[in-house]
């Protein structure tokens, strides 16, 4: 039993990113505004920690690397969202109701 | 040990309870409007415009008066609707917004050097975005929560969200400034206004029928509507593409087909 569950796959470790309140994003109450940046449209890349809303086209930040399943928020918007991986590998918020 | 304020961590009510208080709401319209006066810096110059862009801009601005005036009627009429607390209460706040747009689009105009306001939105306002009005009044006076809802917190906001973002990118820096302002509220109001009908949705599937039928009956007046304005404000006609992009976004993961 101790040697099959020595076998499975283990899912590698999420790198950690320290959050700043550095981006002038202005629009939900001070100790949130680290988790939110403006996005800058289609030349304005993704970090590996950070996912856009699809309702209000805010970029939601994490202190780690997101993978699929996540759940994340969007304070600027209200809404609850499930990472998953896009169609070019890339990935997107999916809302959840 | 987590830090506090670490949002995602939050579990789904928490979050819920948050985001739809009175306390979140102060907080985060501090953080955009404390300095400003009817929604812009006070030392911001005014701008010189031709008789033709300030003319073109006034009938602008009474329009965006009358839908911010269909929203808070339509918004505080729901309060007596509003299934729950959270709903009530959020609601409350958006009365509060809907109340500061109208004041700062009517400041606005007398700032143009509209001496009777009400009487130039009357004379400009377009015949469409009155009957749209009157259709979300009419939904209100019904109590009917998800068709109004819809009308308001989908199509009305979404649009508006569109347009604003638009304009601003062509207003003058006192009439951007106070657009800007404007947007980041109308990102709460669209958000509520999918959340609640998303999770109503799940629960009766049977309302997206007719919630269909209410986007029928409604898209054509505010596309109208909007594209009046975006011709007022003289928008390269391809960039009027992207009008109403957020909002078929949103009628689409609704699943509310036109």
């Amino acid at each position: 039993m101790s040697a099959e569950i020595a076998k499975l796959p283990t899912e590698p470790a999420r790198r950690k990113y320290e959050l700043f309140d550095d981006t002038g994003f202005d629009e939900v109450p001070k100790k949130y505004r680290k988790f939110y940046r403006r996005w800058g449209g289609e030349g304005d890349p993704l970090a590996p920690n950070e996912v856009l809303c699809p309702v209000c086209k805010i970029v939601i930040r994490s202190n780690r690397e997101l993978r699929p399943g996540d759940r994340v928020y969007c304070m600027a918007c209200m809404a609850r969202l499930r990472v998953a991986e896009g169609p070019d590998g890339a990935l997107v918020g999916l809302v959840e109701y | 040990m987590s830090d506090p304020a670490e949002v995602h961590a939050l579990d789904p009510e928490s979050f819920e309870e948050r985001v739809h208080s009175f306390q979140f709401w102060f907080e985060a319209v501090q953080g955009y409007l404390v300095d400003r006066e009817y929604g812009h810096r006070p030392e911001l110059p005014e701008p010189e415009l031709t008789e033709s862009e300030r003319d073109r801009l006034v009938t602008v601005l009474c329009n965006y008066c009358v839908g911010e005036t269909a929203a808070l009627d339509g918004a505080s009429g729901l309060i007596a609707v509003a299934p729950n607390r959270l709903t009530k209460i959020f609601l409350s706040t958006q009365v509060v917004d809907e109340g500061r747009h109208l004041e700062v689009f009517r400041h606005r105009l007398l700032a143009l050097g509209v001496e009777h306001p009400e009487d130039e939105i009357e004379r400009r306002a377009s015949p469409r975005l009155r009957e749209f009005r009157r259709k979300l009044e009419a939904l209100v006076a019904e109590r009917d929560w998800d068709a109004a809802i819809f009308a308001q917190n989908v199509i009305l906001e979404a649009m508006e969200f569109s347009t604003f973002q638009m304009h601003a990118g062509y207003a003058d820096p006192i009439t951007r400034e106070v657009l800007i302002g404007i947007i980041k509220d109308e990102r709460r109001h669209i958000g509520f206004g999918e959340n609640e009908l998303g999770r109503r949705l799940k629960h009766h599937p049977t309302l997206r029928e007719r919630l269909q039928r209410v986007r029928q009956e409604l898209d054509p007046l505010v596309l109208a509507t909007l594209e009046e304005a975006l011709g007022e404000l003289q928008v390269p006609r391809a960039e009027r593409e992207d009008l109403g992009r957020s909002y078929l976004a949103a009628v689409e993961r609704l699943g509310v087909r036109g």
